[in-house]
C-alpha cells in the first residue's frame, strides 16, 4: 500500500497516463463509456478479438505499471508486456492463465471486494468494462500460445545448470589436478610450493583422513620407505581403514543435521537413531557409490536399504502438539520445509526453503516447484521404523516353528483326554483332541504372528476374522510378501478397505498398512466378529508370507484376532485360502501355551516318575522356546521414519495453510526436470522418482556439490566458496574446468568417493608445503589459488579422538549404540547436565557421542560444534577464550594428560627418552635440542602430567599442518 | 590462515571463518564470492571481541533482557482491562469456537490480583507486582505483541531468535557479534538461568546458531560458576603459571614456522584472554563485597524465600556484569517443566491463582531493585532493559480448569532505559485483552527496534548462510518509531 503512495504523488505529474486524481477518474469514465460503446460495437464486429496494443495495454499503463513496470515491479510482476504479464510475480499465483480469466490473479485482484487487497490499490476499482478488456484478453487462449511458447524456451543462464562437460586438463605430464591449479596459479604469477616433508605429509593425511594422528611407527614406517610407490600405498592404506568412515561421515552428518535427540522444548532421545549415522560411516568405508548413497537415503525403503531414510528424519521434530489446528498444521510444514530444505541444501547445493512463500528470488525455483516438492515428501513421517527382517531371522523364526512343532509332537502322549477338560480352557475348538491340538501350528500372538503359504499371484488379499479376543480385533500393521519385499504398504501404491471400521482417531484404516508398530498407529474393526480388511494391490505380485500382529511392540494384548482366514484373488472374486486359524493352537493372551493350560491340557502325574519328570521337561523346553521365539520377533527399529500415502499437496500462498490454492502433483524443480509423477502416485514412487533424478549422471547439480565438498573438506574451502549454494547468488567456482573435470571423473569412476579421495591425494597440489612464504601471501593471503596447502586448525572430534590416541585410551570399537557425553534427568522435558567424570566408556571416538541437540558437549562443543538443527556444509572456525578455559581447565584433558604420562613412564625410560616419545606422539617428530631442554626445565619445576596438559594444549597438536 | 599484518581489516564469513578484505578484493573482481557477501562486522580474529562501532550513533550500549519463561499472563500483570471485570463468568464472544493449545475454552475471569494505578502516570498495574509497578514511570509498554506459535518451545524460539524452529542465532549472538564488548576480560554476552534451571527451549536461547561460535552466550548463574574458569584443584597456583608461560614458548617457537599467521596467533591471545578471565569473571561473581542494605532491597536475603534469595543473588550479578561493560546480559526466570505445569515457571494452566502467587514475588522484588539499582548508579543512561515472555495467556480460564491457555495473539512486553520513551504505552489488546487490535506488533518488530535502539539496521545485520542473507528479523520487522525516546 505504501507503493501506491509514490504512484500517488507521480499521478499529479501525469495527468493522463496512470494518473488517478479525480477530475482524471471523471474523465477517464467519460472516456470508459465512449470506449464502452466502441467496445461492445468492436466486439459484435470482430468476434470478440482484443487488441492488445490498443485496447490491454494502456489500460495495464494506466492502472498497473506504475508499480508493476520497469522501474519498480512490485512482488517482481511486470505487467507492461505479454510475456512479463505471463509469467506473473513472486506470489506464485498466476496472474494470467491463457483462456480461463476467472482463474486468473490479476482478474481476482482487480476485482477484489476488499478494498484492501483490491488493484490498484486505494483507488476506486477499475470499471465493469475496462476488466471485461482484461477478461477477454485472457480468455483468447489462442493469443496466448506465442508467449506460452516463448516463455517455456526461456532458459536461466547459469554455470551449475549447464550440463557437465568434461574439460580436458591443460597439456604436459602433470597430474590433472595440478595442472589446473597450475594454470590458475600461472595467471596470477604464483607457484606452487615444494613438496611437504613426509613427517608433515603423513600428519595431514591422518589427520584429513581420520580426524587421527598416525602413531609414531607409522610415521616412522613411511618416512623410511624408499620403495615407490610409498604415498599411494599410504593412501590405500588411509582408505582402507574404517577410522576413514567414521571421519567423513562426520562431516555428513553435520550436513544433513543429524541429530540424537528430537530438539525444541522437549529434547527426547532417539535411542534407534544411531543405525543411520553407522549405515553413513559404513556407506563411506565400503565406498557405497554417491549415486546409490543418495537414492538410498531418499527412498532406501525402496530399495532393499531401510536404514537410509534416517536422512529424511535426521533434523528436529517438534513433539509437542497443540489442539490448535492452524498451528498443527504449520508445525507439519514445519516439519516438510525442513526435509525439503535438507535435500535441496545437501544434494544440490540449493536453497529451496525460499519458495515456501513466494517464488525464489535468484534461482529458477517456483512456488509450484516448492509445493510438488513437499507432494514428494508428504507422506514421510517422524518415527521409528521396523527394519525388514533378515533371511537370517526368517529362518530362524521357521527353525523354531519346526522345533516347536515336534515338541508339541512328542507332548502328545501326555495330553489329557478332551472330556476331562473344563470347557473354559478349551477355547471354540474344545471339540478336538489334546492330541489333534498339539499337532497344530502355535497359537497367534498379540505381538506378530507368520503365515507362510506356496507362492501365489494375487491382486487382493482379504483378511476376514471371524472372533477376536476381548473387543473389536485390532491390527497395528498387516505386512504381505513377495519375497523380501512388503508389497501391501499403502507408500508403494496398495489400497485398503474393510467391512467397517472403529471409529477413533488414533485407530485409522490407512494405518493397517503404513509401515508404523504399535496400537497408535493400529486399525480397529467395527465389528467384534465376522470383519474384514482387504488389501487391493497396485498390480499383481506373487506372494508367499503374511505377517501381521495387534501390537508389535508389545504392550497390549487385548483384541487379537484369534479366528480368521486369510484369502488371495486375482479378480476380487474367487478367492484361494491362504493361511487360516485353524491350523493353530487357540490363543491365550498370555502366551501360546502357558502353564495354566498345561496343568489343562498335561496329566504328567498318571506317569511313572520318570516319564512324568521327562514329559515335564519336554513341557518346561516347549515354554522356553516359546519365550525365544517371542524375543526373535521383535522388530529391530530404525529412526529412519514412517511412510503412508499423502492426501493432495496445495499450493500455500504466503506459505500460509489457510490460504491452500491449487493442488499439485509430486515433482521437482521443473526449470530443470519433469518427474512425470501423477497426482495420486504412491508415495514410495515419488520419492524414488525424485532420487533418481538426483543421482542422475545427467543432473548437473549434483556431481559438481559433491566433488565441492569433498574438496573442502581436504583444503579448508571449496572451489565453489558457498558449498551449499551454487544458485545464481552462490560463488563462482574459482577452477570451474578442475571442478567439471572432477565431477566427470567422479560419474565415470562409478561415482567412487574413494577413486576422487585418490585422485585428490595424489596430487600434488595436496602434497605441497602448507608454510607461508611471502610472495604468496602478499598475493593471495588465503591461498584460495593454493600456492601452499592452507592449514587450519582440527575440528572439536578430531581434537578430542586424537587427544585419546596420543593418551593411549582411545577405544577403537566400531558402531553400535552411542554414549553419552550428557547425564539425562529424564522428566518430560528432557534435562542434559555435562558428565563430571569420565571413564573407559566415555573413550570412544566422538562421532560415537549421541548428538544432542541444542546441548553442546561441554569441553569440545564451544570448538564450533553444530546444534544440528540446521544444515551445516562448513563449520565456522572460531577462537575463543572459552576454547582455551576449557582445553586447559577441563577434568577430561586433566585425566588424558596423566594417562600420557603414564604412558611415557612404560613407554621410554629416562627423562630424555620421554620428551622425545611425548613429541613423537603428539606431534609426529623428535624433538629439537633446545625443546628437549626446554621441556626437561619445566618438569623439573613441575610433573610429567603437565608437560603432557601443555602439549595437548598446543598449537601445533591442534594444526593441520 | 592470513597473516598479522592484514588482520585489521578482516571479515568474518562463513567460508572459512576469516577473510580478508585484500581476498574479498582479489576474488571480488572475479567474483568467487557469492554475489552478497557477508556484510558483517569487520573482527580482528586476535580480539574477536572488541567493540565494534554500530551503524549509526545510538544511546543504548548494553542490554538487559529479563526473560519469563512460560508464558507470563498479561492480564495478571500489566494488560488492564476492566471489561474482563465486568464480564467476569461470562462466556467471551466466539470462544465456543475458538480451540487453543490445550481445547476449549471456558468463562472469561478476572484476574484474582487487584489492579491500581502506579506512580505518576497511574499505570494501571497488579498486585502480582507491586514492586515493579511502583516503576511505572520508567516503563515503555508494547500491549499489542503478538507472536506465531502458541507452543512453548517454538515460543521461546521465536523471542530470543526470531525463528520459531531450533538453530537460529540468539538476539545476543547478533548482537556481540556486531558489536563486540567492552570489557573483554569477561563474556561479552551471559545468559543467567534460573536458579531452578534453564529455560525450556534451553541453550537456543543463548545460542549462536550459524554465527561462529564465539558469540554463544557463555551462561552460568551466581550458584552456578563458569564451567572450566578454574584450573583443576589439584594444581597449584605457581605450577598452573608454569604451565601457561611454558604453553606460551611452546606455541611461539611454533608460530615461527607460520610467521604472521593470525589464527595461530589468536590461539596464543586466547590463552591470555582466559587467564584474564579468570581473575575479572571471579571478582564480579563475588557478591560478597555488596553491602547488606543491598542484598537487603533485593531480597537476597529472604531466607523464608530461598528461590526468591537465589534469583535476587542473578539479579544482584546482572547489575554487576552490566556495570563492567558486558554487552548482553540475558536473566531467566522460570525455567523448563519440571513437577508439573506451571511449577517451576509461568505456565499456569490448571491453577493460576496459587501458582502465580509463587512466581509473582520470585520475579518482582528482585528485578525492581536490579532496574532501581541500575538507574541510581545511571546505568539506565546505556543500558536498554528488555522484559519478555515468550507469548501470552488467555482471558478466559480453560474449559474444566482454574488456569489460563496460551494466547499468541496479544501479550505485553516492556522496555526501560536507554533510547525508549517512558513512562508510554503503546498498542493495546481487545476488550478482554485477547488480541491485540491497536498498533499490532510483531516479535520481529520488537527486535529491529530492539536493534535500532542498540544503533543497528535489522536489515543491514546479515550473515550468508546456506544462500540464503539470514537477519534475525527474517524477511520482515519495522521499528516501532512512536515508543522512541
Amino acid at each position: 500500500m505504501r507503493l501506491f503512495a509514490r504512484s500517488a504523488i507521480r499521478s499529479v505529474t501525469q495527468p493522463y497516463r496512470g494518473s488517478r486524481n479525480r477530475l482524471a477518474v471523471c474523465q477517464l469514465a467519460e472516456r470508459a463509456w465512449m470506449l464502452l460503446g466502441v467496445m461492445l460495437l468492436a466486439s459484435a464486429t470482430r468476434g470478440g478479438e482484443i487488441d492488445y496494443q490498443q485496447e490491454v495495454l494502456p489500460l495495464l499503463q494506466q492502472y498497473c505499471v506504475d508499480c508493476h513496470g520497469p522501474d519498480v515491479a512490485e512482488a517482481n510482476l511486470r505487467l507492461d508486456s505479454v510475456l512479463g504479464s505471463l509469467r506473473g510475480g513472486d506470489s506464485g499465483e498466476a496472474a494470467i492463465v491463457p483462456g480461463a480469466s476467472e482463474q486468473s490473479y490479476l482478474i481476482t485482484r482487480v476485482r477484489h471486494a476488499d478494498p484492501s487487497k483490491r488493484m490498484p490499490p486505494d483507488s476506486p476499482p477499475l470499471e465493469a468494462d475496462e476488466i471485461a478488456v482484461l477478461q477477454a484478453w485472457i480468455d483468447d487462449a489462442s493469443a496466448w500460445s506465442a508467449a506460452q511458447a516463448e516463455l517455456a524456451e526461456q532458459k536461466v543462464q547459469h554455470w551449475a545448470f549447464e550440463p557437465l562437460s568434461r574439460p580436458q586438463p591443460p597439456p604436459g605430464d602433470l597430474h590433472p589436478v595440478d595442472a589446473f591449479v597450475d594454470a590458475k596459479l600461472a595467471e596470477v604469477g604464483l607457484q606452487r610450493s615444494a613438496p611437504a616433508n613426509r613427517r608433515m605429509l603423513i600428519r595431514r593425511l591422518y589427520l584429513v583422513m581420520h580426524g587421527l594422528p598416525p602413531t609414531p611407527e607409522q610415521v616412522e614406517t613411511f618416512v623410511n620407505d624408499r620403495e615407490e610407490p610409498a604415498w599411494p600405498k599410504l593412501i590405500e592404506q588411509v582408505l582402507n581403514s574404517e577410522h576413514y568412515g567414521e571421519r567423513w561421515a562426520t562431516h555428513w552428518l553435520d550436513l544433513v543435521r543429524f541429530g540424537e535427540s528430537t530438539g525444541f522444548e522437549t529434547n527426547r532421545e532417539r535411542p534407534h537413531a544411531w543405525r543411520y549415522r553407522d549405515w553413513v560411516i559404513e556407506a563411506f568405508n565400503r565406498d557405497k557409490p554417491y549415486d546409490q548413497f543418495i537414492v538410498e537415503q531418499l527412498a532406501g525403503d525402496a530399495v532393499g536399504a531401510d536404514i537410509g531414510t534416517g536422512f529424511l528424519v535426521a533434523g528436529p521434530h517438534d513433539l509437542v502438539k497443540g489442539e490448535n489446528p492452524e498451528l498443527q498444521q504449520m508445525q507439519r510444514q514445519d516439519e516438510l520445509a525442513d526435509i525439503i530444505n535438507t535435500t535441496g541444501t545437501a544434494f544440490l547445493g540449493l536453497s529451496l526453503g525460499c519458495a515456501r512463500c513466494h517464488n525464489h528470488k535468484f534461482d529458477p525455483v517456483s512456488q509450484s516447484d516448492y509445493y510438488a516438492l513437499q507432494a514428494v515428501f508428504a507422506g514421510v513421517e517422524h518415527g521409528d521404523r521396523a527394519l525388514p527382517p533378515q533371511p537370517s531371522t526368517w529362518a530362524q523364526l521357521a527353525e523354531l516353528d519346526e522345533e516347536i512343532a515336534q515338541l508339541q509332537q512328542q507332548l502328545v502322549s501326555f495330553a489329557v483326554p478332551p472330556a476331562d477338560r473344563s470347557p473354559e480352557r478349551t477355547g471354540t475348538r474344545g471339540e478336538a483332541t489334546a492330541a489333534e491340538r498339539l499337532r497344530l501350528r502355535p497359537a497367534v500372538t498379540a505381538q506378530l504372528n507368520t503365515e507362510t503359504f506356496p507362492p501365489t499371484a494375487v491382486r487382493y488379499v482379504r483378511f476376514t476374522i471371524e472372533a477376536a479376543h476381548h473387543g473389536e480385533p485390532c491390527i497395528d500393521e498387516w505386512e504381505i510378501f513377495a519375497g523380501e519385499e512388503n508389497v501391501a504398504l499403502a507408500s508403494r501404491g496398495a489400497v485398503a478397505s474393510s467391512s467397517g471400521d472403529f471409529v477413533h482417531p488414533l485407530h485409522q484404516l490407512s494405518q493397517i498398512h503404513d509401515g508404523r508398530y504399535g496400537n497408535e498407529y493400529s486399525w480397529i474393526a467395527r465389528d467384534p466378529r465376522d470383519a474384514w480388511v482387504q488389501i487391493e494391490l497396485p498390480e499383481v505380485h506373487t506372494v508367499d508370507a503374511i505377517r501381521w500382529g495387534r501390537d508389535r511392540t508389545g504392550q497390549y494384548r487385548d483384541r487379537v484376532a484369534n479366528e480368521y482366514r486369510i484369502e488371495g484373488s486375482l479378480d476380487g472374486e474367487r478367492w484361494t485360502l491362504l493361511a487360516t486359524s485353524a491350523s493353530r493352537l487357540t490363543y491365550h493372551p498370555e502366551h501360546p501355551i502357558n502353564r495354566e493350560d498345561a496343568s489343562a491340557f498335561f496329566d504328567f502325574d498318571s506317569f511313572p516318575p520318570e516319564r512324568a519328570a521327562a514329559g515335564r521337561k519336554l513341557l518346561n523346553q516347549l515354554l522356553e522356546l516359546s519365550r525365544h521365539r517371542d524375543a526373535v520377533s521383535q522388530p529391530v527399529l530404525a529412526y529412519a521414519g514412517t511412510f503412508h500415502q499423502p492426501g493432495p499437496t496445495h499450493r500455500l500462498y504466503r506459505g500460509e495453510p489457510s490460504a491452500p490454492r491449487e493442488i499439485v502433483a509430486p515433482g521437482a524443480i521443473t526449470a530443470l526436470t519433469d518427474l512425470c509423477l501423477p497426482l495420486d502416485a504412491p508415495e514410495q514412487e515419488r520419492r524414488l522418482a525424485l532420487a533418481r533424478w538426483i543421482a542422475s549422471a545427467e543432473n548437473p547439480l549434483t556431481a559438481r556439490v559433491i566433488v565441492n565438498r569433498v574438496w573442502q573438506h581436504h583444503f579448508g574451502t571449496g572451489l565453489v566458496a558457498t558449498p551449499s549454494d551454487f544458485g545464481v547468488n552462490g560463488a563462482a567456482p574459482s577452477h570451474p574446468e578442475l571442478l567439471d573435470w572432477l565431477a566427470a571423473e567422479l560419474i565415470d569412476s562409478g561415482w567412487s568417493l574413494k577413486h576422487l579421495q585418490r585422485i585428490i591425494l595424489t596430487s600434488q597440489t595436496w602434497q605441497q608445503d602448507s608454510r607461508p612464504h611471502a610472495a604468496g601471501i602478499a598475493q593471495d593471503t588465503a591461498a584460495r589459488w593454493l600456492w601452499r596447502f592452507p592449514p587450519r586448525r582440527l575440528e572439536a572430534e578430531a581434537i578430542r579422538d586424537s587427544l585419546l590416541v596420543v593418551s593411549g585410551k582411545l577405544d577403537t570399537r566400531l558402531g553400535g549404540p552411542g554414549f553419552s557425553g550428557f547425564e539425562v534427568e529424564i522428566e518430560n522435558v528432557r534435562h542434559y547436565f555435562p558428565k563430571t567424570s569420565f571413564g573407559p566408556e566415555d573413550w570412544r571416538r566422538m562421532v560415537y557421542m549421541n548428538r544432542v541437540r541444542q546441548e553442546r558437549e561441554a569441553v569440545f562443543g564451544v570448538f564450533d560444534c553444530p546444534d544440528f538443527n540446521q544444515v551445516v556444509p562448513q563449520r565456522t572456525r572460531s577462537t575463543t577464550p572459552l576454547q582455551a578455559l576449557n582445553l586447559f581447565n577441563s577434568g577430561f584433558v586433566w585425566q588424558q594428560a596423566g594417562f600420557l604420562a603414564d604412558r611415557l613412564s612404560t613407554e621410554a625410560p629416562s627423562p630424555r627418552d620421554k620428551v622425545i616419545r611425548a613429541y613423537e606422539l603428539a606431534f609426529n617428530r623428535p624433538p629439537q635440542p633446545d625443546e628437549i631442554d626446554a621441556a626437561l626445565h619445566f618438569v623439573e619445576q613441575t610433573d610429567w602430567q603437565q608437560f603432557a596438559r601443555v602439549l595437548l594444549n598446543s598449537n601445533e597438536f591442534v594444526l593441520i599442518p | 590462515m592470513m597473516p598479522k599484518s592484514n588482520r585489521r581489516k578482516l571479515f568474518l564469513d562463513t567460508a572459512s571463518g576469516l577473510g580478508g578484505v585484500a581476498l574479498a578484493c582479489l576474488l571480488g573482481e572475479q567474483g568467487l564470492l557469492a554475489s552478497s557477501p557477508n556484510a558483517g562486522p569487520a573482527i580482528d580474529p586476535e580480539r574477536p571481541f572488541a567493540a565494534r562501532s554500530s551503524h549509526f550513533p545510538a544511546r543504548a550500549k548494553k542490554v538487559l533482557m529479563i526473560y519469563c519463561s512460560g508464558a507470563c499472563s498479561q492480564l495478571d500483570t500489566f494488560d488492564f482491562k476492566p471489561e474482563l471485570i465486568r464480564r467476569h463468568g461470562q462466556p467471551m464472544p466466539g470462544a465456543e469456537s475458538l480451540v487453543t493449545f490445550q481445547g476449549g475454552q471456558g468463562n472469561l475471569t478476572r484476574s484474582p490480583w487487584m489492579f491500581r494505578p502506579r506512580g505518576q502516570s497511574g499505570k494501571m498495574i497488579s498486585d502480582l507486582v507491586p514492586m515493579l509497578g511502583e516503576l511505572a514511570d520508567d516503563m515503555c509498554f508494547i500491549h499489542s505483541m503478538t507472536g506465531k506459535t502458541n507452543t512453548h518451545g517454538p515460543g521461546e524460539n521465536f523471542m530470543s531468535t526470531g525463528f520459531t524452529l531450533d538453530g537460529f542465532p540468539s538476539m545476543g549472538a547478533w548482537l556481540t557479534w556486531a558489536l563486540g564488548t567492552e570489557n573483554e576480560n569477561l563474556p561479552a554476552y551471559v545468559a543467567i538461568p534460573d536458579p531452578r534451571g534453564t529455560p525450556q527451549s534451553s541453550v537456543n536461547n543463548w545460542g549462536a546458531g550459524f554465527l561462529p561460535a564465539a558469540f554463544q552466550g557463555t551462561d552460568f548463574n551466581a550458584s552456578q560458576p563458569l564451567r572450566n574458569l578454574q584450573r583443576p584443584a589439584e594444581i597449584d597456583e605457581q605450577t598452573d603459571a608454569r604451565a601457561k608461560a611454558y604453553l606460551t614458548q611452546l606455541n611461539r617457537r611454533h608460530l615461527e614456522q607460520y610467521p604472521d599467521d593470525s589464527e595461530l596467533a589468536a590461539r596464543i591471545s586466547s590463552y591470555e584472554l582466559a587467564a584474564r578471565m579468570q581473575l575479572s569473571v571471579p571478582e564480579v561473581c563475588d557478591l560478597a563485597t555488596e553491602s547488606a542494605t543491598t542484598l537487603r532491597q533485593y531480597g537476597a536475603d529472604d531466607t523464608q524465600n530461598p528461590l526468591k534469595a537465589a534469583f535476587a543473588r542473578n539479579c544482584l550479578l546482572a547489575r554487576r556484569l552490566i556495570e563492567h561493560g558486558v554487552r548482553f546480559v540475558q536473566v531467566f526466570n522460570g525455567a523448563y517443566q519440571t513437577g508439573g505445569e506451571g511449577v517451576s515457571n509461568w505456565d499456569g494452566h490448571k491453577d493460576l491463582a496459587n501458582q502465580y502467587s509463587k512466581h509473582g514475588p520470585i520475579l518482582d522484588q528482585p528485578t525492581a531493585a536490579l532496574i532501581r539499582d541500575l538507574k541510581q548508579r545511571g546505568l539506565l543512561e546505556d543500558t536498554l532493559v528488555v522484559w519478555c515472555t515468550e507469548f501470552g495467556r488467555m482471558p478466559t480460564f480453560q474449559a474444566g480448569a482454574s488456569g489460563r491457555d496460551h494466547n499468541p495473539d496479544g501479550f505485553t512486553v516492556w522496555l526501560a532505559g536507554a533510547g525508549v520513551k517512558a513512562p508510554f504505552t503503546f498498542g493495546a489488546t481487545d476488550e478482554f485483552g485477547y488480541k491485540a487490535v491497536v498498533d499490532v506488533v510483531t516479535v520481529h518488530d520488537f527486535h529491529a527496534t530492539i536493534l535500532h535502539l542498540l544503533g543497528l539496521d535489522h536489515r543491514r545485520l546479515t550473515y550468508s548462510h546456506n544462500g540464503i542473507q539470514r537477519r534475525l528479523t527474517d524477511v520482515h520487522g519495522h521499528v516501532i518509531r512512536p515508543i522512541l525516546a
